[in-house]
């Protein structure tokens, strides 16, 4: 059986960022800058997910001249299933939690 | 002045072979392909994306901050086995809290290098769980390991040594000394651990540098137990027994694989493996003096001014000090000049073999 572990803020913006247009294809220094996140805090976050099935990762078919393929990514269907539960139940804490819940965004080294 | 001379040259000699090998290239992009290219085996695809991704990364500062992120993934990838690295970090905690206790009561001069040795060990090992589980290890790399992790324990044990038998030439108030033989200590043996891609002749390159490490610690033996040496001559800056197999070692395996990188890289990994077991033989020989004299008007002054209890402590001390900076740092900086030069010639001495007809 696998425990479901609570995502981290990073990870549920992450989730977040992905849900919210779920068909497109995104790529890493695409997410970093919407998120402001380094790109040793974003690469971790994407690579957990992945691994858990929640992400699916391609290689650009495309690639524009001059430039290495990107490596993209976008939400799975259980990905996007994780992405609706986990703002779901981030809501009601964020309620109970007042104002000070908004602060919860902090940088933190923590996984998916 | 040679020692600072050869530190030059390796990081002007290192600087424009990076150069040439990636024509085009700037510093983080050079950075993020050697931390992508030590990404677990599992993951390369990852590294190829950051590595992709780095192209349209504009700007001096966020090159070097995506730079930054990804030395970080690759030095701590996210772990398959969560419960592994969480019992690896709690355990080097406790471990170093443990140590660190002891010698706060035992030897209160060694507190500093035991939290120090603690705390990147346990930095080294929590990075190693991360990448669990790993690929399984062959026969030299494991005796290698295994010799270095001796050598490691024989080399905090002869500091240990030291602080019980002589306390006053253990005391370090800058801390200075504490700090930079846990790094030395720690360093050899994250990187025998740890060693450099070698490639297809990893095994033989392997079985060299540990044979030429036993062979010079033999002689190393044999020397410290025949030889009635001074304290004073005691450096370990450049020693003829390391060159001599670090000498060895690089020349033939450059030789044979017609690698100059693999054949300095065996050289290095030399002196790697036998530079902490020889910091322990030496101490230990400098315990064991049965006289210890002050030769030199120099050292005669100084003692006299210099509070030491008494002469053991003070040529112990000084000795000490020396060896962790000659001969753990610079001793390794002309180590590896050695073994650069030496794997830069022998691989061009053998000529490449004429290709097969099929015919």
């Amino acid at each position: 059986m696998t425990r479901t572990r609570r995502p981290s803020p990073r990870t549920l913006a992450v989730l977040q960022a992905l849900a919210d247009d779920h068909e497109r294809w995104r790529y890493g220094y695409e997410l970093c800058t919407q998120l402001d996140m380094q790109a040793g805090s974003m690469y971790p976050i994407l690579i957990r997910l992945a691994d858990r099935g929640l992400l699916e990762a391609a290689w650009e078919d495309d690639p524009v001249p001059g430039r290495p393929a990107r490596h993209l990514y976008r939400l799975t269907g259980a990905g996007r299933a994780f992405a609706a539960a986990a703002a779901k139940n981030e809501a009601p804490a964020r309620q109970a939690h007042g104002p000070a819940a908004s602060s919860a965004h902090q940088p933190r080294w923590e996984g998916a | 002045m040679v020692l600072i001379l050869t530190l030059v040259i390796l990081v002007v000699g290192g600087l424009v072979l990076a150069r040439r090998g990636m024509p085009g290239s700037d510093a983080p992009q050079r950075i993020v392909a050697v931390a992508a290219s030590h990404l677990p085996p599992g993951r390369t695809d990852w590294g190829r994306a950051m590595t992709a991704e780095l192209i349209q990364v504009t700007g001096r500062i966020p090159r070097w901050r995506f730079a930054a992120g990804v030395v970080r993934v690759s030095l701590f990838p996210p772990a398959r086995h969560r419960g592994v690295v969480v019992a690896v970090a709690l355990s080097a905690v406790l471990v170093t809290a443990a140590a660190t206790a002891v010698a706060a009561i035992e030897a209160p001069s060694l507190a500093v290098f035991a939290v120090t040795l603690g705390v990147l060990l346990g930095v080294y090992a929590t990075a190693v769980a991360c990448r669990w589980p790993a690929q399984p290890l062959i026969l030299p790399r494991l005796l290698a390991a295994t010799v270095a992790l001796a050598g490691a324990s024989a080399a905090a044990t002869a500091a240990v040594r030291i602080a019980i038998i002589r306390p006053a030439a253990a005391t370090d108030p800058t801390h200075l000394f504490s700090i930079l033989l846990a790094i030395a200590i720690a360093g050899y043996l994250a990187c025998v651990l740890t060693p450099p891609a070698l490639g297809e002749h990893a095994s033989q390159a392997m079985w060299w540098a540990l044979g030429g490490a036993l062979a010079s610690t033999v002689v190393w033996v044999v020397v410290a137990v025949t030889v009635q040496f001074n304290p004073e001559q005691i450096t370990g800056y450049f020693s003829p027994v390391s060159a001599a197999a670090v000498l060895v070692v690089s020349a033939c395996v450059a030789a044979s694989t017609r690698s100059m990188p693999t054949g300095a890289k065996a050289g290095v990994l030399t002196a790697l493996i036998a530079a902490p077991i020889h910091f322990a033989i030496d101490m230990s020989a400098l315990l064991q003096l049965h006289r210890y004299v002050l030769t030199n008007q120099f050292d005669v002054t100084k003692f006299a001014h210099s509070g030491y209890p008494n002469v053991a402590s003070y040529l112990i001390s000084d000795t000490l000090g020396g060896y962790i900076i000659g001969g753990l740092f610079f001793g390794l900086v002309a180590l590896t000049a050695v073994s650069l030069v030496a794997g830069a010639v022998a691989s061009r001495l053998r000529p490449a073999a004429p290709e097969r007809s099929t015919a």
